[in-house]
This record gives structure tokens, sequence and C-alpha cells, in this order.
């Protein structure tokens, strides 16, 4: 029975030539840092997956995601578990699209035939931090409205039109309804369906020009190592299978946070963004007033140029690490430079909270009311103020 | 490449394409249970049992397939929502009440009660049941559902979950 179900679909489908494809040699000389592809892809399943799970109990409406969300987490049984994996998930993808990106800059393995393989990865990497971005905003908690109050100022400050592109992306002139459900169609529709087109394009350019393997193997050595099937997809499952592990004791073990629900009147909180953003974040600091968009816009843009030309800003022959002082030391130096500005960001010291005065209501004098009346005062001038302009 | 090696090299690829299969089965299992689990758990999940007030007993006094709306509060997944019911009451005196659910048990249109045939009537698929909520037409299997009343402090009572 089994036999004749397989001759069926083997007599219709190729798939004898897809299995020995499958099969095909790799490099001679290769190793773990190979099964990193692999893994990401298994993450963006997972992200997919998890996410496919979740949305049956989420509600993009400001009056409802942050309840949704919570309901998730508190009620729904397992539901703590694959909102979890989800948000673990995430961050895990882009440390390992980031590792995949520096093994393929370190082995020079973007170097002619395989720049399209390349470009269609960078462009990968930035639809990952796009699903990040797009993503933290959906639990509508403090974070997620600042930290998107602030990104989508970042790319208003683009000159000429960056005013436009913000609205466009707000859905209006403030992060509200408008926003979250735009967020969320592109979270869960327009990205995904681009990711996987990419995905599709960047392994079938893989499959087509074949791994590039470690630099030293030479032209005969390029189809002269174990095949893909089984033995490399073999060493891929493994090290998928631990990082799932870690992922699943992350999702059970830590807590994923949920910060207050969004709250776009409390001057008392200190947005950061998710911390695959401090880099940006505490370099924002260093340009002032008019170079403030070279933090913003240029650099940021010059990066992403770079990286997309880099195939051919680089045309020599593919040689081992150690002969390629530069590539080594501007690469150093590149992932020096973003470590040390997430680890600024993320250290980045807190404003007092005191200069925040206390919200006054009129039933509560809990808040001490004494102590802020001077301030008090200043605000009600400062409204009046706002009334006589009007 | 002598036998002997090339035995050894199937034997680990053997070992390689079950390693696969083992792995594969292992994280699908670990990610089905929890999400199968989470998309099916309402099927589980019990609703919080309530009175819910029709009305005084002397407004309903007499009253034969009188037609009551009625709202109540309930939990809709991450919401408090009102929900609205309908039902047909009939005093059966004695203190007593008959509360039928609108409810087809066909599929699930809300029947109409007809006066003049003295008969209620399925919107959707002809189902027709008699004064006593028995099926006499269409395809219904069941009698109208009866719902659990209460006479309490001479108010009456229809419980929801």
């Amino acid at each position: 029975m089994r036999r004749r179900i397989a001759a069926f679909f083997e007599s219709r489908l190729p798939l004898r030539d897809v299995a020995n494809h499958l099969k095909k040699p790799l490099p001679k000389h290769i190793n773990w840092l190979f099964s990193l592809g692999s893994m990401a892809t298994f993450l963006l399943i997972l992200q997919a997956v998890t996410g496919a799970f979740l949305a049956l109990y989420y509600s993009p409406s400001p009056d409802h995601a942050y309840d949704a969300v919570n309901y998730i987490s508190q009620e729904v049984p397992f539901g703590g578990f694959v909102r979890g994996l989800h948000h673990w998930g995430s961050s895990a993808l882009v440390i390992l699209v980031f590792l995949h990106l520096l093994r393929v800059v370190l082995y020079g393995s973007y170097k002619a035939p395989r720049e399209l393989t390349w470009i269609v990865g960078v462009i990968l990497f930035l639809v990952v931090l796009g699903f990040g971005f797009t993503g933290y905003l959906l639990p509508w908690d403090q974070k997620a409205y600042w930290a998107t109050m602030v990104g989508v100022e970042i790319a208003g400050t683009v000159p000429l039109v960056g005013n436009f592109v913000a609205n466009i992306l707000r859905g209006g002139e403030e992060v509200g309804a408008v926003t979250l459900t735009r967020f969320y169609t592109l979270h869960t529709i327009w990205l995904p369906w681009l990711v996987f087109m990419l995905v599709g394009l960047h392994l079938l350019f893989v499959r087509y020009y074949g791994s590039a393997g470690l630099p030293q193997n030479r032209p005969e050595e390029m189809q002269g190592g174990k095949p893909f099937y089984p033995d490399q997809l073999f060493e891929d499952a493994v090290a998928i299978l631990v990082l799932f592990i870690v992922l699943a004791a992350a999702a059970i073990f830590v807590p994923v946070p949920l910060e207050g629900l969004a709250d776009p009147t409390d001057a008392s909180y200190d947005p950061r963004p998710e911390w695959y953003f401090l880099f940006l974040f505490q370099l924002l600091k260093y340009f002032e007033g008019p170079l403030e968009v070279i933090g913003t816009v240029v650099l940021p843009t010059v990066a992403i140029v770079l990286l997309l030309l880099l195939p051919f800003l680089d045309k020599r022959e593919r040689v081992p690490l150690r002969k390629r002082p530069v590539a080594l030391t501007v690469t150093s130096i590149s992932v020096l430079a973003i470590v040390t500005l997430t680890i600024l960001g993320g250290r980045s010291p807190k404003l007092e909270t005191s200069l925040e005065t206390p919200v006054e209501q009129a039933e509560s004098s809990s808040n001490g009311a004494d102590q802020s009346e001077d301030t008090i005062q200043e605000e009600d001038s400062e409204d009046t103020a706002v009334f006589d302009f009007n | 490449m002598t036998s002997e090696t090339h035995d050894g090299q199937s034997k680990r690829r053997a070992f390689f394409k079950t390693g696969i299969a083992f792995i594969s089965g292992v994280i699908s299992l670990a990610m089905a249970v929890p999400l199968i689990g989470s998309a099916i758990s309402p099927v589980f999940k019990k609703g919080q049992k309530q009175w819910v007030d029709l009305g005084l007993v002397d407004l309903l006094e007499g009253v034969r397939h009188k037609k009551i709306n009625y709202t109540f509060l309930s939990k809709d997944g991450w919401v408090e929502a009102n929900r609205e019911r309908s039902v047909y009451v009939t005093d059966e005196g004695n203190g007593s009440f008959v509360v039928f659910s609108r409810v087809c048990t066909h599929l699930g249109c809300l029947v109409r009660w007809d006066e003049k045939k003295q008969q209620f009537h399925c919107p959707c698929h002809g189902g027709v049941f008699d004064e006593a909520g028995n099926v006499i037409a269409g395809p219904p299997p069941r009698p109208l559902k009866r719902r659990s009343v209460k006479v309490e402090n001479g108010i009456l009572y229809v419980r929801e979950v």
C-alpha cells in the first residue's frame, strides 16, 4: 500500500529529482556556523506558527489589545508558553540572522557569484527588524506605545518627506487605533508574505549557487564534502533542537514583560526600545540640533546601502579571513560599536522621576498636594496660556 | 572506498536519518500540545452560572407564550459584555412557569410564536413546534428547550451560564 502511494506521487511529481538535489554534496570544508541559516529558518517558521495561534486570541484595538494579551498570558491554557516562545523567539531570530550575516561577511561568502543571495539576505535582515518594530506595539503597553511613538518620529526626521512618511506609518498625526491596526496588518499579513517570498528566493539562490563553504575550499573541493541530506541536515537538526530547548525553557521560566496599559499622558515613563534597537536609541543622543538627521537617517541609510553593495565594493578573490585585515578590522569595529552602543543604551540612566509632578486628581490628596502646589499652579497657568492661544 | 567504510557510512547515514526524524517528531509534538491545547481550550471553559431576573410574577400572571427579552452580564474572553436573549414565558398556574428557549433545535435560528395557528415556526428550514414545544413538522430533531427557572420572592428567574 505504502509503495503504491509512493509510486502514485513519484510518477506524477519530480520527487526523485528533489531528493537527489538535497543529497548534493556540500563543499569539503564546512563547519557548524553553516547551521545558522537553518536555525534562522526554523525560528521564522516557529514565529509564524506561534503567531498564527496567538492571533486567535488577539484583538488589534486600543480598547482590547492590552486585555487580550493579558488574557493570553493569564487565562488561555498554554497561552503564556506560546506567547513566551513568540516573544523570546523574536529576539533569538534577530540574533541568529545577525550572526548568520556576520558569518557570511567573515567568510566572504557574499562574493561572486552569490551577490543576489547576499542582497536578499540583507533585505531579510531588515524585514526581521521590521517584524520586531511592528510586533512590539501589539501588546499596547507603555513600552509599546512609547517606543512606537519615538520610532515613528525617527522616520519623521527624513528631510522633506519625513512628516508624510510618519503620518502614513501612524495613519494620522498620533499613535492610536489606526496605527495599531496598521502595525497588526503589517506584522501578520504584509511582512509574512514578504518574508516567505524572500526566504524562498534566498533558499533558491543558496541551492542554485551551492553553499560557499569555507574560503580555503579549492575549486575541486567545492562539491567534495558530505551531502546536505542527511549529514548536514542532521547537524542542523541538533542545533535546532538545542535552540528550541533554550527557547522553551525561556518561555516557561522567564516571564514575558507586559508593562502598564499605554498611557499617552504618563510623562513619568522613560521610553526605551526593544534591546535590538538600543544601539540606534543610544546613537541618537550624540547628534544634537541640526545634526539630528545624521543619526536618524544618514548613518542608518549609509550602513544599509554599504551592506547591500558589499559584494560590488569588495570584488577580490575569496581568501581566508587572516588574509583580509581590512575586512576583519572594519567588521570588528562595526560589531564592537553596535555592542557598545547597545550596552550604553541599556544602561543609560532613567530621568529622575521627581522631575515629573505627581498626577493630581480632585478627590485624592495622597500624592502630597502640598509639596507640588507651586508646580500645579505653573501647570495651570500653562493650560490657561494654551487656551488664550486658541 | 572499501566496502567496510562504505558500510560504516551507510550505517552513519541511517542514524542521521533516524535522528532527523526523531528531532522533528520531538519538536512537532512539543509544539502541537500547547498550540492545539490553547486553540481548543474555550471548549472546556465553564461559564459562571447565574440567575437572571425575568420580571415580577404578579405581572406575568396568566401570560401565554409571552416574548421576553433580557440582558445579563457575562465574561466574553477578555471583555465583560452584556448578552441578550429572548424567551417565551407561559404561566402554568400555581406559581409555575414554562420558559421556552427560542433557539430552534435544528440549526439555531430563533422560532416565532404564531398566535393564530398556536404553533412555533422556525424561519429557516420550516421547523414547526406545538404549544408544548414538541416537533410537529420539519427537520428539528428535538423539542424546544425548556429553560431552568425558579420563583423567589415573587420574581421569576431564568438560569444563564
